[in-house]
């Protein structure tokens, strides 16, 4: 759908549109055009675990960004674990998913022989007359919060729900581990490679420009705690959890990075709103959560940066990443390749005004 | 819904888009009057106000007759929308099934059942993964249910496999209660110590994946009970098929593309003529979009993309299936359309074994941007038996919503009353196979009260015959040597009926062959799509 095409078919109902300059939000079809929450109160952000991993809180306890929430085992192995009775001494039965510290204090007296000493691990079965369990390999990265938070709950060998204090930006998908860092703005088509140096170290970059698996990588390399972006392609997203990988695989684990992507697979500008907000950010600590993909802050002192009344902006076809303000509904209309869909002028920035299908629009709530 | 109701509103709400339509009493008969689809996630009230008001737009004294006319204003449409009451179909994600098995083939043929009963599975066996991966499966925050799938043992090898598998689901099982669980096959008899769930309910034993005839059947039927989605829009859709085989007297296949899996089933009067599949995997885009998936896009595609492009179109699709649902937007989802379909058909031999049915009836969101025509086009090159079929489309997105109503004299009253309304015709095909190259391979002739139109025959052609909807038209065929078109005949004559495709005689190969090399394969398909959709370039 070219500009022009769509410009020249709307002329009609785009010269009274524009007449009624005033934005009529509740009635004609303004309702049917999909909400994107900009803001999320009381996010709550999941720590996914494997058998093997120890968890080191509990359900209410309170957490602040580095508290350690599980150690992580990179290659738990199978073994076996304590005798199914009397391993407590206390009588105190042992159930899948417990904790076993290990060390051999099954025995019950110094007259008995001492059992063979058992390793730590997360006790998965019974197996015989012993429990079968994960125990810890060679290598354990911890499991951080990068958010203040009250954990909810801890399910072993499955995951840790902590609700975070703060509000959230909730993206499309998300790569890497938790972290967190200071905001930092990168406007301008220069993108992230140009704007890369050493006292971008510990900082999560909002990257309004270009950007590609390259500079993504090269900023985890200068120190760079996290990547924000309207679009990441497929194949530069495949790069870098490949890289990501590998950088996990190393002795000395790297600081926790990751990239958060706000809209998709396709390029298109940062939305006007999620810039404003990243501007009231600017040089404040945030968190970049995974599990859901969402960049966790403290909301900015003074006004929170809402979007004007009839705000839209176009998702998808050519005119992907545009905004404006929303005109009137125009019913059924006739697009390319012959489709009919319920369409509504807009109104650009430039003044230009386009017919756009009502599915193709967000707006921001 | 009674038939005292004036109106009524049928919504689906797909996870992709909803759709809304009103049905209500014209002339002592209930018909169906206006529908429209939006995105998923708006208001549903919001979306009913906007069919009304359309609906007063297009014909005020039908708008003034139900009390919603002009001098109603607002407030007549507040209480309509109020006080009519609804038929609500909602679709739900497949649910995961995580299948533990001690060997990898038992795990995969439970699998392939499973995917066949509406789950999305994921699973690992002792044989490759090993305890600690098969625990982490097991506990997966996604699984909605637990298969353990062991061979009879015929080894102290597997003997000493399976106890340690029903110990290890037994871990899983107490670590995670309320989460099903199915024992199959030799699982099935080592139940001995397994721990029972906290609501009382022990494990569900099952025979295996080999057993009944057809092979797997009643292990399928047992996953579609437990499936927890047995309630959604997808099941009931097969019931209002029922219903509708038995108000026309037909033979029915119903084909669906959805947003989260498709739907293949075969109906007559009498009911289901083999098990329906519910396949997760012919997903409009599945979850896991791999190459494979992209690859077989492609082989679909009229658009010039590579593998990275096509792989960031169909993320896009994924993430947000409503948008860009015009110019390429609309022939990328039709190529995704088709490479779900033909997953479907692939996933069921059985299905396509049986004989052509009268009508095929394709539904889902995954066909709502596509013209009729089109979507008649995608049927044939698809779903490819010997024989005549007429197609229809559910365009008003009523099967599921009417499934819904739980009265079955209701329903199959209604559907009886809608039938005519609530399927698009899209015209008939006639494909014989068996036709040799050549020149001619024989003549047809369709008359109608339109006239006549002759056509010659040729192999591996597809010809169009324009007969609008509504028209019943006689196609007589000679063919120079005996063809199969259900039996093995030379001459036949067919009662066809019209529609938005008209009359498709397709004499291409049954299954299709397309070229392998990508350019000439996409000027195929557009040679042949651009025949079935006005203003494809403009």
């Amino acid at each position: 759908m070219s500009r022009h095409t769509i410009a020249a078919a709307a002329a009609e109902d785009a010269a009274r549109a524009e007449a009624e300059s005033e934005v009529a939000p509740a009635s004609d079809g303004y309702g049917l055009v999909p909400v994107r929450t900009l803001i999320e109160p009381n996010p709550v952000a999941w720590f996914a675990l494997t058998p093997g991993d120890r968890i080191l809180v509990a359900p209410g306890d309170l957490v602040s960004p580095g508290t350690v929430l599980a150690e992580h085992q990179r290659d738990p192995r199978l073994e076996d674990g304590p005798p199914l009775r009397g391993a407590t001494g206390t009588g105190q039965p042992l159930r899948p998913g417990d904790w076993w510290s290990g060390d051999g204090h099954e025995s019950a007296g110094p007259l008995r022989r001492r059992q063979p000493r058992t390793a730590a691990g997360e006790l998965l079965h019974p197996a015989g007359s012993r429990w079968r369990m994960a125990a810890g390999g060679d290598h354990v990265d911890v499991v951080e919060t990068p958010a203040q938070g009250t954990v909810r709950t801890v399910a072993a060998g499955r995951g840790i729900e902590v609700e975070l204090a703060g509000r959230a930006l909730v993206g499309a998908f998300a790569a890497g581990l938790p972290t967190s860092g200071r905001l930092q703005r990168i406007a301008g088509e220069a993108g992230l490679r140009g704007a890369l140096d050493v006292g971008r170290a510990g900082a999560i970059l909002v990257v309004e420009g270009r950007i590609d698996s390259e500079g993504i990588i090269r900023a985890r390399a200068m120190g760079v705690r996290g990547v924000v972006v309207s679009g990441l392609a497929g194949k530069d997203l495949r790069d870098l959890l490949g890289s990501e990988a590998r950088q996990r695989a190393s002795l000395q684990s790297p600081a926790p990075f990751a990239v958060l992507v706000l809209d998709g697979a396709i390029r298109r500008p940062l939305a006007r709103p999620m810039a404003a907000l990243a501007a009231a950010l600017d040089g404040q600590q945030v968190a970049l959560l995974v599990d859901p993909p969402m960049l966790v802050f403290d909301p900015p002192e003074g006004a929170w940066p809402s979007p004007p009344p009839g705000w839209v902006r176009i998702r998808g076809g050519g005119l992907a990443g545009v905004e404006g303000r929303w005109l009137r509904g125009l019913g059924l209309r006739r697009f390319s390749a012959g489709t009919h869909l319920e369409a509504a002028a807009v109104a650009l920035e430039d003044g230009e005004v386009v017919v756009v299908p009502i599915a193709d629009l967000e707006r921001f709530s | 819904m009674t038939s005292d109701h004036r109106a009524t509103f049928a919504l689906d709400l797909g996870a992709a888009t909803t759709s809304a339509a009103l049905i209500a009493v014209v002339d002592g008969r209930r018909r169906l009057l206006a529908s429209t689809s939006m995105p998923a996630g708006i208001d549903p009230d919001d979306l009913l106000g906007h069919l009304l008001a359309r609906l007063g737009t297009a014909d005020p004294d039908l708008a003034a007759l139900l009390g919603i006319g002009p001098t109603g204003g607002p407030i007549a449409l507040a209480g309509a929308i109020a006080t009519w009451p609804r038929l609500v179909a909602r679709s739900s994600p497949p649910p995961e099934l995580v299948v533990l098995a001690t060997t990898a083939r038992e795990q995969h043929a439970v699998a392939r059942l499973a995917g066949l009963a509406g789950w999305r599975t994921a699973g690992g066996s002792l044989e490759v993964d090993g305890a600690i991966e098969l625990t982490r499966l097991g506990l997966s925050r996604t699984c909605a249910a637990i298969a353990v799938a062991a061979r009879e043992p015929g080894s102290r090898e597997e003997t000493a496999r399976l106890t340690e598998l029903t110990a290890l689901a037994g871990g899983i099982v107490e670590r995670a209660p309320g989460v099903p669980m199915l024992l199959v096959g030799g699982a099935a008899r080592a139940l001995g110590g397994l721990p029972v769930g906290e609501n009382g309910e022990g494990p569900l034993l099952a025979p295996g994946p080999d057993a009944g005839d057809p092979p797997g059947e009643p292990l399928r039927r047992l996953l579609l009970r437990l499936d927890p989605a047995s309630k959604a829009a997808r099941r009931a859709m097969v019931a209002t098929t029922i219903d509708l085989a038995i108000a026309l007297d037909r033979r029915i296949e119903l084909v669906e593309i959805g947003f989260d899996g498709g739907l293949r089933a075969v109906v007559g009067p009498g009911g289901v003529e083999a098990l329906p599949a519910f396949l997760p995997e012919a997903a409009l885009v599945p979850t896991d979009l791999d190459e494979i998936v992209i690859d077989e896009v492609l082989a679909w595609s009229t658009l010039a993309l590579d593998r990275h492009r096509m792989g960031d179109r169909l993320r896009e699709l994924r993430l947000w299936p409503w948008v860009d649902a015009h110019g390429e937007g609309a022939l990328l989802r039709l190529a995704a359309a088709r490479a779900a379909l033909e997953r479907l058909v692939r996933a069921t031999p059985e299905l396509s074994a049986l004989p052509a049915p009268d009508v095929i009836v394709v539904a889902g969101g995954a066909w709502s941007a596509a013209p009729g025509p089109a979507i008649a086009l995608a049927l044939a090159d698809l779903v490819r038996r010997p024989g005549a079929s007429q197609l229809a489309f559910d365009h008003a997105r009523l099967l599921g919503p009417l499934g819904t109503i739980e009265d079955a004299d209701a329903r199959l009253a209604l559907v009886g009353e809608l039938a005519d309304d609530l399927l698009t015709p899209l015209g008939t095909v006639i494909m014989p196979q068996g036709m040799r190259p050549g020149r001619s391979a024989g003549q047809l002739v369709v008359r109608s009260s339109a006239g006549e139109t002759e056509l010659e025959l040729a192999a591996g052609d597809l010809r169009l015959v324009d007969l609008p909807p509504g028209q019943l038209a006689m196609a007589e065929l000679h063919f120079r040597d005996p063809v199969q078109l259900g039996t093995r005949v030379r001459q036949v004559r067919i009662e066809v009926a019209g529609g938005l495709g008209g009359l498709l005689i397709d004499t291409r190969d049954i299954p299709l062959r397309l070229p392998e090399r990508a350019e000439p394969r996409r000027a195929l398909l557009h040679s042949w799509q651009a025949a079935f959709w006005a203003g494809l370039d403009g």
